[in-house]
């Protein structure tokens, strides 16, 4: 491929730069009006305390803590931090920064598994998602790094067709996801989530768990097959 | 707790073919390993295979096939799961009797092909028997993850290597978008178990259908839309069927012939054992006098829109094709059309017809890509042209994939009319316009089909041969095209054994 | 409506999924595609755990994603090692370059 057929290829195939920045800047914008909002619309703080102490600093902060508002935020953050993210994997002009933008969305996810009550699927998360399959593309992408996100052709969409199909989606999925009337909505569920997966994982849960390890085995024997090169001279495996 | 555990413990003695199997994909590796440099290695393990599957047929054999869950209902133990499973060894063991004599797969990486096969065994068995979306999701994983390695296991050929990456990547997105619908699924109805899924379905589209009006309850139909179509993604990718069959093409190419044989009947027979029961279990149930669709939501008409698309962009594309096995590709998405009818048609004769056809399937489908994997070794060639004039150089090579491609055209006497045969009748017996302008539709389709089949047969009896050396036969494959040719044959003319089976297996569904 | 709740998690699980989507549609590079199923697996996952918690109780959503992370870590092992066994071929891992397989 001739450079000029690339770098035209490159400029017809990615988003321009200014439009992610301003999508990242849109999505810190909505973020920080969001918090602004939730500050000025919190309750009023309860009766019987000096005004003093009221209009104080330290009280008005403990009352944003006190009121559990403080997680909400934290999770406005957090969501914005994952949804954020993974629109910077999709949109991102090269490869790198995607890779890099998905690390966001992994931490991001956990941090959402730590909201539901699940901090094992929290640690797993972090240790196999970051530690592993990140580890696994950010070493495909190194590897392979002198190809950038070289595109177009018939196969797959341009970006035109791919954001009008990316708002359809996101606007069925997000109506379907925010309208339903989910039952027994709003009834947080906690327990020992790490004994009672351990338990289950032994009991209820045993065939998926010695499936899941035959699967782990076979895929193993997968990849060796698949990267272990053969000697062109000999044409026995080396 | 102890509940479960002691389940998990009754429900050992129903396991046995996927025990030997299990243990069947070690021993074959660590065989692989400790008879390296023995001259006598492929014989070897080619009898090892065959070992595991014998020991897996006679393990299935003392199973008995009684309605029960197992495992916790993670899986389920019926007559439709014992038929697949046996159509599935009877795939691998074709296969294996395909690969003994093949170039592709060279003689030092047998042992790996064969304890691969027997993993995607596994998965298949697996996938016919799953009665909860957490066995089918890992099931189909296991397979998919084996498929993806032996797609790409012709070292040094790039069309392999392509093959595989396209494969994962297909296959990647098809069950990330099945693992997304089977959460909602969870999200709507709180349990994955696909018995205790069917009647709050079936409670859910009545409450749905009362309160439509309910701007709230209009989101909670399209959830499950969403998941329902969502979930036919990761069903319809191991079928082939329109519009999650572009991986085809390029994998039956670029994969070695053999597996791609095995590719072309067993997943795909697999994917259609999952959709019978997700679709028995949640969207029909008995009503008066037959089968009625619960759901507010027409799936058998979108099945049969599905059928009518894949049959026709398959057939239609294969006139066009050149290379044999890129055209049999296409020819096996048309036939995951004709299948798609038997669903479409939602009774219980429709889901025998899919089961018939799918063992006559395996018959010619297998033939005709034993016979392209003989050529390829012996020509070189994957080519039409590579088969001009074979009447003169391998007259009885030449009748047999005649047959077979008689039989996959569906013409009598021979077994493919049985199969599509069965598929007309049960939309017919559902009478309605809908379901004759289906028939009607897979009728034109197969009349196309005989175009491009013909051509074939054209190059090879009336075109002048490119060379005089005669095709070498192997003997293990001699054996086999004349065992597929009697059987095509067999049940082309006497289908009431088949059909007993089919009867027998269906029996247990649509129970209540 | 800003109380955190169910229909926020699955919102966010949505959207994951349309972006993940966007990514798997438009991509050519083979990585980029296969951080797009992550996507669309962690968005899976979010759906899974938040049901869970929130309508269901019990543990089943968070098994369920538990598997997922396995087969996805599995998943991405076996597509990297094409990846770079393709890249060892061409030298690029542009999927519109491997197109020795067309029509």
């Amino acid at each position: 491929m001739r450079p000029a057929q690339v770098h035209d290829r490159r400029r017809r195939g990615a988003m321009p730069r200014w439009a992610s920045v301003a999508l990242m800047l849109l999505a810190a914008l909505a973020l920080a009006a969001l918090m602004l909002y939730r500050m000025l619309a919190g309750s009023a703080p309860p009766e019987g305390i000096p005004e003093a102490t009221r209009n104080g600093l330290v009280f008005q902060v403990g009352h944003v803590f006190a009121l559990g508002q403080l997680s909400d935020f934290l999770w406005y953050a957090l969501a914005a931090l994952t949804v954020g993210s993974a629109a910077g994997v999709a949109f991102s002009r090269n490869i790198i920064y995607s890779a890099f933008s998905l690390l966001g969305t992994f931490l991001g996810v956990a941090a959402m598994y730590v909201y539901l009550a699940a901090p094992f699927l929290a640690i797993t998360q972090v240790l196999i998602y970051i530690g592993g399959v990140l580890v696994l593309i950010l070493f495909a992408v190194m590897l392979t790094s002198h190809i950038r996100d070289v595109k177009i052709s018939n196969a797959s969409l341009g970006v035109g067709p791919g954001v009008v199909g990316l708002a359809a989606c996101a606007v069925l999925l997000g109506y379907v996801g925010a309208s339903t009337p989910w039952e027994a909505l709003g009834k947080p569920q906690m327990m020992d989530q790490a004994q009672a997966l351990g338990d289950g994982f032994l009991s209820t849960y045993l065939l998926p768990f010695e499936i899941a390890s035959v699967v782990l085995l076979a895929t193993l024997i997968g990849a060796v097959v698949i990267a272990r090169r053969d000697d062109p001279a000999t044409g026995k495996e080396g | 707790m102890n509940d479960a555990i002691a389940q998990n413990l009754s429900s050992l003695s129903a396991f046995g073919p996927e025990t030997v199997l299990s243990v069947g994909v070690l021993a074959l590796f660590l065989l692989d390993l400790a008879w390296r440099g023995d001259a006598r290695r492929p014989a070897r393990l080619t009898w090892a295979f065959a070992i595991v599957l014998a020991g897996a047929a006679a393990a299935l054999a003392a199973t008995p096939s009684s309605p029960r869950g197992l495992f916790n209902h993670m899986l389920v133990q019926d007559g439709l799961g014992t038929f697949f499973k046996w159509l599935f060894l009877a795939t691998a063991a074709y296969t294996a009797g395909i690969v003994v004599h093949s170039r592709e797969i060279s003689s030092e990486r047998l042992g790996e092909f064969y304890a691969l096969l027997c993993a995607i065994l596994l998965g298949m068995d697996l996938m016919a028997v799953s009665g909860d979306l957490l066995m089918v999701y890992l099931s189909l994983e296991l397979v998919s993850m084996v498929s993806y390695a032996l797609a790409g296991f012709r070292k040094g050929d790039v069309r392999s290597a392509e093959a595989s990456l396209k494969y994962v990547i297909y296959g990647g997105v098809a069950s990330g978008i099945m693992l997304f619908g089977i959460s909602y699924l969870y999200g709507l109805f709180g349990t994955t178990d696909l018995a205790l899924l069917g009647p709050k379905i079936k409670a859910f589209s009545s409450q749905v259908f009362l309160t439509q009006t309910l701007g709230g309850t209009a989101a909670a139909q399209l959830a499950l839309v969403v998941a329902v179509i969502f979930v036919l993604a990761g069903v319809g990718f191991k079928m082939a069927s329109v519009p999650w069959h572009m991986w085809c093409p390029d994998v039956y190419e670029g994969a070695p012939t053999p597996f791609t044989a095995f590719l072309s009947v067993g997943p795909k027979a697999a994917g259609f054992a999952v959709a019978i029961r997700f679709f028995e279990v949640g969207f029909t149930e008995v009503g008066r006098g037959g089968l009625v669709n619960t759901a507010t939501v027409p799936w058998p008409a979108i099945l049969g829109i599905l059928a009518a698309i894949t049959m026709t962009l398959g057939n239609l594309t294969a006139l066009g094709q050149t290379n044999l096995k890129r055209l049999l590709a296409y020819s096996s998405i048309a036939h995951a059309g004709y299948l798609l009818m038997g669903l479409a048609a939602a009774s219980v004769l429709g889901f025998q017809s899919v089961l018939v056809y799918l063992v006559v399937y395996l018959f010619m489908n297998l033939g005709a890509f034993l016979v392209v994997t003989l050529m390829a070794a012996q020509t070189g060639g994957e080519n039409i042209s590579a088969y001009r004039g074979l009447i003169k150089r391998a007259p009885l090579t030449a009748i047999a994939f005649t047959i077979f491609l008689f039989s996959l055209t569906g013409l009598p006497p021979l077994a493919g009319f049985t199969g599509k045969y069965l598929l007309f009748a049960a939309l017919l017996e559902k009478g309605g316009t809908w379901y004759v302008a289906l028939a009607i539709v897979g009728a034109v389709n197969s009349a196309i089909s005989l175009y491009y089949y013909v051509r074939i047969v054209k190059a090879m009896v009336l075109d002048r041969p490119t060379s005089d050396s005669p095709v070498v036969v192997p003997r293990t494959y001699g054996f086999l095209m004349l065992g597929s040719v009697a059987a095509l044959f067999f049940f082309g003319l006497f289908w009431s054994p088949l059909y007993q089976a089919s009867l027998k297996a269906t029996e247990t569904l649509f129970r209540g | 409506m800003l109380a955190v709740g169910l229909p926020h998690f699955l919102v966010v699980g949505a959207l994951l999924f349309a972006f993940g989507a966007y990514c798997v549609t438009t991509r050519k590079n083979a990585v980029g595609i296969l951080m797009g199923v992550e996507l669309i697996l962690n968005a899976a996952n979010v759906n899974f755990v938040a049901f869970g918690h929130y309508a269901w109780g019990g543990i089943h959503g968070q098994a369920f994603a538990l598997f997922v992370i396995v087969l996805a870590a599995a998943e991405a092992a076996v597509g990297l090692a094409i990846i770079l066994t393709l890249y060892h071929h061409f030298k690029s891992i542009d999927v519109t370059r491997a197109e020795r397989l067309r029509d």
